[in-house]
């Protein structure tokens, strides 16, 4: 068992590398395409085809020998809410979706929180109608969001757990925001001053994505920032003192005493 | 030939002292009808988990003993490992559901079971002709009534091939039609097709006629027995077999033909028709319509409660009564007519407090105390907690986390809670749902006190024994519109379907066991 | 149709609006995804996305011309860049839109391969527990307010999310358990009536493919004006090829219709 998780973890750590790989390619491409502005538009379609490749094989191996029936329906579960609660929209940059990830991810573990960040991310794009190629992208960022938060340990003192909690929310919030705009950028930005321009080397394209995202994208990340906050001020210590209780059902031990 | 045997089983629930089993031998035949009762946390539904491994795989704990179902143990083999031989279905079949589309619900379990596609196909045909469900096969499991849901639970866990079918209360939180449903259905299997059911249960009154044996729990021991002897034990049987136990009946009947033929001899006098006194009109509903989910679930009903008085709202699922309780307490807005409480609009939690249904699932404080402290706290109260706990018989369990209690201490938390609001009308959309008879009990008691208090008391039951105990006032449903309203001698006596078994043995007037006995001088 | 077919005409449309700045092209794009829309969008709470998409669209030019300004000397070169590639953008928003109206999740998840069946499985779950969780959201916040407890502050937060959360666990016990019941996790399984591909569906993904290639072969050979000169400034030139090949990704709205009852 502890030999399986070790590995698993491996897989965890490559695939997620190489899932980093797919966003920040902007920066790392420009010497291989040397500018060409063709094999430009064809990048982006390579990567995405990589990611979900890589989202696949993440998948696999986490559910390999089955995830079990009580991990199947917990994420069915946890899933709905963030369904539930990406319904109302996002004000701003904030969706209350994300307290569902951090806390959840929190009480089970990093790779119970990939999963359900990710699985959670794909059903409201199923649910809302969301499906397109942004959506790879999409499910990687929240399911690391969710994989972070079970890196926090689980201390006994409420005020560390929420403290750290609730600073991993504001600056997620920020890095969320940041990386969720790579995929896009090379497009949106297209051809405008702040774009991408892959004779220019990586460190220049790094100057104009900072432009961009100061421009595009920072306001409304304030929001999710603060938001994550609040949240998880309001609601860290009832909703995760729940979840621990649910966490601790989710192992069984039988022990069988000698039949007297 | 035996098909389950429970061998000298003793188990214990993680972190806890008492055993749920204790010593269990139980030995059961193939075929039949099998009911296990007993009160809440007395083990019949631990045993009934044990019988496919859910206990203890599911649960953890520390086990001993063995079960043999069909020849396989029960700890070499958890429950996916049983699937073909036995079937399981949960209280609440709503949460149990897999897929979306009522035919490949039905499939999951044998595409688990790696089945082929064109032997898939032949079971779930057959299934469907068998549970009467096939023109169900494409809804959606979401928009089943609660009838249908539990019928298409139970096809959906005997396609894999099962001959053992285990139920976990599946009639308690039916209305009575949907009930009937069921318990033909499952007669079918038993009667026709061999089929060996084994159904653990708290409404006794209309499953005790099918039972061919009965297991009782008590305190972690159980044992099997004739259906009559196990029955008549039991303090919170079906009524005709309290009466039964109140005269001294042996053996005693377990249906209303098997009472009647006791009751020819039986010199009743006149029934005492008491009614209750209602004081001045509070809770006044004038020609009120509503509409819920797109079409008129209320139509021009008229209304009129005084202090004092407890009415119950009876008819089927769909009838409109928890419209009518919600436009009573003004969360619903009437589409015509009016609603006042003494002479002003109702207020929401003020004038006019609402229990929902499933209430006891709004609890959310770390104790009992807290959770009604919560209420006292929005309403700037500063009455006393203890007091409201008393009065649903819950003051012992005020430090307790409410997730440590069972479901029906948790409604009664619920309910002090809302009461706790002071409001002078209380309304309860089914209080009594899947709730065990001590529960009932608790609760009727707590009724009475706040009808004497003066307060204006409407509640919404399936439960016409319920209804016949504590209300004042019946007043029946139908197709959004009252088709009966009056004291429940004349209401209840005049209906088939919603008549309590007292007045189908005895006749016109006599509700309740206690009435009887008390009429006869019995004890 | 399959929907498999329906992804592969989306990443068609998809592929071709991304190959190109002209607006010619573009537009044809954009008004294909809206009659697909508008014959074979399905009921359901996806069917909105249409019109999100369409907001979505708008607001991507906009706010790609507006980043025109971030940099000047602002020209009416740099403008019109900014327009177009806007709307390359918006118009791959629209297709996807309009994919997502057309196509049944619960169908597109049983394409999802064998070994993914459990992450299906869940994603599933989670689609067809949603519509519950959010009623039971309404009812719990209903019963507070009899309470007196007023769900719109901050602090009242966790009266709504605990309740719904406990019976969210308690739920996914009671499917665990029946789950499990029924055979899940035993191995290897079988499927029940898989989706089959239909000649039909089959042949008309493979004529969306047409104008996939055409665009394609055109970036290489560096002709049919896919890139619209702005400096200097010039009127876009379509290449009728192009332009004649884009009206085969209607074909699935024929056979879609007529496979309907």
């Amino acid at each position: 068992m502890k030999k399986r998780s070790r590995f698993q973890f491996g897989v965890l750590v490559v695939a997620n590398l190489l899932g980093l790989a797919a966003f920040i390619w902007p920066f790392l491409l420009p010497a291989a395409v040397g500018g060409d502005e063709a094999h430009g538009v064809d990048a982006p379609w390579i990567v995405l085809g990589l990611l979900v490749c890589l989202g696949s094989l993440l998948f696999l191996e986490l559910g390999r020998g089955g995830m079990g029936p009580k991990t199947v329906a917990l994420i069915g579960v946890l899933g709905a809410a963030m369904v539930a609660l990406r319904l109302p929209g996002f004000v701003a940059g904030f969706s209350a979706m994300f307290i569902v990830v951090l806390l959840a991810g929190n009480a089970f573990g990093a790779s119970f929180g990939f999963v359900l960040g990710a699985t959670g991310m794909f059903a409201s794009g199923l649910f809302l109608g969301g499906l397109g190629p942004w959506l790879p992208f999409q499910m990687v960022a929240v399911g690391w969001v969710g994989m972070g938060a079970g890196l926090i340990p689980r201390g006994k003192s409420w005020g560390l757990r929420l403290g750290l909690l609730a600073g991993y929310g504001f600056v997620v919030g920020f890095l969320f925001g940041a990386i969720m705009n790579l995929w896009s950028w090379p497009y949106l930005a297209g051809s405008a001053a702040v774009g991408w321009h892959p004779e220019l080397g990586a460190i220049a394209n790094l100057r104009n994505y900072a432009t961009f995202y100061m421009a595009y994208s920072l306001t409304w990340d304030v929001f999710r920032a603060f938001g994550n906050v609040a949240l998880v001020l309001i609601l860290g210590r009832p909703v995760l003192s729940a979840l621990d209780r649910a966490a601790l059902r989710m192992y069984v031990e039988i022990k069988e005493p000698k039949a007297a | 030939m035996t098909l389950i045997s429970v061998e000298r089983v003793t188990f214990r629930y993680p972190m806890t002292e008492r055993a749920a089993l204790a010593d269990v031998d139980i030995q059961i035949e193939s075929g039949g009808f099998v009911l296990l009762v007993g009160a809440t946390g007395s083990g019949k539904s631990t045993l009934l988990r044990t019988m496919n491994g859910l206990v203890p795989h599911f649960t953890g704990g520390t086990f001993s003993g063995s079960v043999k179902v069909a020849g396989r143990d029960t700890l070499e083999n958890p429950p996916r490992r049983l699937a073909d031989v036995v079937a399981f279905v949960p209280q609440d079949p709503g949460s149990s559901f897999v897929l979306d589309r009522v035919e490949d619900e039905l499939a999951y379990a044998m595409e688990n079971l790696a089945v082929e596609p064109s032997e898939m196909r032949r079971r779930v045909e057959e299934i469907l002709d068998v549970l009467a469900i096939s023109e169900l096969r494409d809804r959606s499991v979401r928009s089943l009534s609660g009838g249908e849901r539990q019928r298409v639970a139970i096809a959906a866990a005997l396609t894999p091939g099962a001959r053992i079918l285990l139920l976990d209360e599946p009639t308690s939180q039916l209305d009575p039609q949907g009930a009937e449903d069921v318990l033909n259905a499952l007669q079918r299997l038993v009667h026709d097709l061999g089929f060996t059911v084994i159904l653990a249960e708290h409404r006794l009154d209309r499953v005790a006629a099918f039972a061919d044996k009965a297991i009782r729990c008590a305190d972690g021991t159980a044992y099997l027995g004739e259906p009559a002897e196990i029955l008549s034990e039991l303090g919170a049987g079906p009524p005709v077999t309290r009466l039964a136990r109140m005269l001294g009946w042996t053996p005693p009947p377990l249906t209303v033909r098997a009472a009647r033929l006791l009751a020819r001899d039986v010199e009743l006098p006149e029934p005492d028709l008491v009614e209750q006194p209602s004081g001045a009109p509070r809770l006044v509903a004038d020609r009120v319509t509503g509409a819920y989910d797109g079409h008129v679930a209320v139509k021009e009903v008229s209304l009129t409660v005084g202090g004092g008085e407890t009415v119950a709202l009876l008819g089927r699922n769909g009838a409109g009564k928890s419209t009518l309780l919600r436009i009573l307490a003004g969360l619903h807005q009437p589409s015509m007519g009016k609603v006042s409480f003494d002479g002003r609009s109702p207020e929401p939690g003020r004038s006019v407090a609402l229990c929902p249904q499933a209430a006891e699932d709004i609890l959310f404080s770390d104790s009992v105390r807290s959770e009604v402290l919560a209420t006292l706290a929005a309403s700037r109260s500063s009455k006393d907690v203890s007091r409201y706990l008393e009065e649903v018989g819950m003051g012992a369990y005020a430090e307790r986390h409410p997730r440590d209690l069972s479901s029906g201490q948790r409604l009664l938390v619920a309910i002090a809670a809302i009461a706790a609001t002071e409001a002078p009308a209380l309304l309860l959309d089914e209080p009594t749902r899947g709730l065990d008879p001590e529960t009932k009990e608790a609760l009727g008691a707590c009724m009475r006190t706040w009808a004497l208090e003066g307060r204006v008391i409407v509640f919404a039951t399936h439960d016409v024994e319920m209804a016949a105990e504590l209300a004042g006032r019946v007043v029946m449903m139908a197709h959004g519109e009252v088709v009966a309203d009056g004291p429940p001698h004349e209401v209840l006596s005049d209906s088939h379907v919603f008549s309590p078994q007292m007045t189908r043995v005895f006749g016109r007037g006599w509700l309740t066991p206690r009435q009887v006995a008390a009429a006869l001088g019995g004890s | 149709m399959h929907q498999g077919a329906w992804l592969l005409w989306a990443t068609c449309a998809g592929l071709c609006a991304i190959t190109t700045t002209n607006p010619f092209y573009l537009l044809v794009i954009v008004a294909i995804a809206w009659f697909v829309h508008a014959l074979c969008s399905r009921p359901g709470p996806a069917l909105r996305s249409f019109r999100v998409f369409l907001l979505f669209g708008a607001l991507t030019i906009v706010t790609r011309t507006l980043l025109v300004f971030l940099s000047p000397p602002v020209s009416a070169s740099s403008v019109v860049t900014g327009l177009l590639e806007g709307l390359r953008l918006a118009s791959l928003l629209i297709v996807f839109g309009t994919f997502n109206a057309v196509s049944d999740p619960f169908a597109i998840l049983k394409l999802a391969p064998r070994r993914f069946h459990e992450p299906a499985l869940a994603t599933a779950l989670a689609l067809s527990i949603a519509p519950r969780t959010i009623q039971t959201a309404g009812k719990v916040r209903e019963a507070q307010r009899m309470r007196g407890i007023h769900i719109s502050r901050l602090r009242s937060l966790p009266a709504l999310a605990v309740p719904v959360l406990e019976t969210g666990m308690e739920e996914a016990m009671v499917l665990a358990e029946s789950m499990d019941a029924r055979g899940h996790g035993r191995g290897p399984r079988t499927r029940y009536r898989p989706e089959p591909w239909t000649w039909t569906s089959f042949g008309s993904v493979a004529l969306c493919l047409v104008p996939v290639i055409v665009f394609f072969t055109a970036i290489h050979a560096g002709t049919g004006g896919l890139t619209v000169s702005t400096y200097p400034l010039r009127w876009p030139q379509p290449s009728l090829l192009l332009l004649a090949s884009l009206p085969l990704l209607c074909v699935p709205v024929l056979f879609d219709r007529a496979e309907r009852p």
